[in-house]
């Protein structure tokens, strides 16, 4: 009895110890597919100084990233808005706006950056699930008609920076760390901002992990808008005074001899 | 070195902001107005929003007027009872203002408006000035007397009343219009109203020309106060931030513009303010025709 104890001990313990590290003797297509990914900062302030800042997504995946390998996606959507976007039609020799579109829930912020051209990694179906691509979005046009406004939209979002559509891929450093630099313009809206990053292996993403981030106003900056918001009454009259005091400070002060 | 903008959202050069607010302030001392309608059109032109420009662009006139009124007000330059009666109508017309500039703006023609507002009323405004003040030019080098001042059909209309500094005896109705034009057009430009009030107190009320500066100040500075009021509450776009580094520059400039107008003649000020008014007047008009770089635009959904 204690014999046949001892030998199921002997045998047990080696197996016991293999439970930590994957058992290595494992096929590689059961392996669990394994990605971390980590912001450098889980918050971002806009203050009376904001020049635009960053989104700096970082993390490892368990294998090699490369061309046999694994790929990295990151996607980053910023809070929704309704967009209407008109278009400037000549009128008597003057150009005024004229038909509009309006857009619901249109993303204001929207990147997307990974290791390799999204199209060479995914297909058409796996993309389209995913929304991975500008013309992807889900928009709903209301009011005029055409795909130019969609169009028209895209371009004048990527023109202000709000849209960045692989830009700058995601870096690889040491064959399995990651970091992908999304760049937030000075215009860029306050909200919660979601950050999906994706493993891509074989055309199928295999892992996911979702980060938040927060754009707030923060300091004097937000002082002032939230008071302009929340009591434009007491807003009003505080530039009233504010722009006469000023006024009249700046010519005492300036005032010759 | 940039700061953000907290009303209109952006980040702007404060050393720009400070250089426009110099500039304008340096010719609005010279030719002792409020410089808003200068203001405004640059601060579309560097990519502020419409509405901000309008309502901030408001507010900086209401400083940079006190300074001036204050010092006209030491002096007696100021008709209060002929500012009274235009700031009767003057709230009237801003308030209405403020009212269509809403309408605008959920219509989205609040730019063209606002462009369209300028071209007429700087071009007419600038035009007449500049032949005006030309004639008076050309009569000055032959010496003829010139009248006080005329007597149109309009100062005989009803209700009479007697404005002590002002020199006259005319009827309320012919200030109680301007006052609610100038009113509406500084709630839809943004703008205080001096440069086209003033030749409006000379050239159709008949003003002594000592206390048109000091009364067109006491007019503006009650008006823009009440446009900076309504466009906060009503439109929520004045940005006191921007407001005042527009000020902080505008203060310098406008004394020094002060310390050089003194040294140029009426007519020959009156000249170039016009030839300055119709240049923005054209410019903007500029704007309207010439074929836009894009042809859509994208804005915030009322």
């Amino acid at each position: 009895m204690i014999r046949a104890l001892l030998l199921f001990l002997a045998l047990a313990s080696p197996a016991a110890a293999q439970v930590a590290p994957p058992p290595p003797a494992a096929p590689p297509t059961l392996a669990p597919p394994s990605l971390a990914a980590q912001l450098s900062v889980s918050t971002i302030e806009v203050t009376t100084a904001f020049t635009g800042g960053e989104i700096l997504v970082f993390g490892a995946t368990e294998r090699l990233i490369g061309a046999q390998g694994d790929e990295v996606v990151v996607l980053a959507t910023g809070p929704t808005t309704s967009i209407v976007v008109r278009q400037k039609v000549e009128m008597l020799g003057a150009w005024i706006n004229g038909p509009s579109a309006r857009f619901n829930r249109v993303p204001t912020y929207w990147a997307l950056a990974s290791t390799s051209p999204v199209a060479t990694l995914l297909d058409g179906v796996e993309r389209q699930d995913l929304r991975l691509g500008l013309d992807l979005m889900p928009l709903v046009q209301l009011g005029a008609r055409g795909p130019q406004f969609r169009a028209a939209l895209a371009s004048l979002k990527q023109d202000a920076g709000l849209w960045v559509d692989q830009v700058k891929p995601v870096e690889v450093s040491g064959g399995r760390l990651f970091h992908a630099r999304l760049p937030l313009p000075a215009t860029v809206a306050t909200g919660a901002y979601q950050i999906q990053v994706m493993l891509v292996r074989e055309g199928r993403v295999v892992a996911r992990q979702e980060l938040r981030m927060d754009v707030v106003r923060s300091g004097t900056a937000a002082w002032i808008a939230d008071v302009a918001r929340g009591q434009p009454v007491l807003y009003g009259l505080a530039c009233i005074l504010l722009a006469a005091f000023a006024g009249w400070i700046g010519s005492v002060l300036f005032r010759r001899g | 070195m940039q700061v953000y903008l907290p009303i209109a959202e952006m980040s702007v050069d404060a050393l720009l902001l400070l250089g426009i607010g110099f500039g304008v302030g340096w010719l609005s001392g010279l030719f002792g107005v409020g410089g808003g309608f200068l203001l405004t059109p640059i601060l579309i032109l560097i990519g502020i929003p419409a509405p901000v420009a309008v309502g901030s662009g408001a507010n900086q006139t209401l400083g940079a007027s006190v300074s001036g009124l204050m010092a006209q007000w030491r002096r007696g330059n100021v008709d209060v009872r002929m500012g009274t009666v235009l700031l009767v109508g003057g709230f009237a017309g801003s308030v209405l203002g403020v009212q269509l500039f809403a309408w605008l703006r959920r219509a989205g023609q609040v730019d063209l408006a606002v462009a369209i507002f300028y071209v007429v009323v700087l071009g007419t405004v600038g035009g007449l000035m500049v032949r005006e003040s030309l004639t008076a030019i050309l009569r000055r080098r032959r010496a003829r007397p010139r009248r006080l001042h005329e007597h149109f059909w309009m100062h005989g209309l009803p209700l009479k009343m007697r404005f002590r500094k002002s020199r006259l005896y005319i009827s309320v109705i012919p200030p109680l219009l301007i006052g609610f034009a100038i009113g509406l057009l500084s709630a839809v430009m943004g703008v205080g109203g001096g440069f086209m009030l003033v030749p409006a107190m000379i050239y159709l009320l008949g003003m002594p020309t000592a206390v048109v500066i000091g009364t067109s100040l006491f007019q503006v500075v009650f008006v823009t106060a009440n446009v900076t009021f309504l466009q906060a509450i009503q439109v929520g776009s004045v940005d006191i931030v921007l407001t005042l580094l527009l000020l902080a520059g505008g203060v310098v400039g406008a004394q020094i513009g002060a310390a050089m107008g003194t040294k140029l003649r009426g007519e020959e000020t009156r000249a170039l303010l016009g030839a300055l008014v119709l240049s923005v007047a054209l410019a903007l008009l500029w704007d309207l025709l010439r074929v836009p770089e894009q042809l859509f635009v994208i804005g915030p959904a009322p």
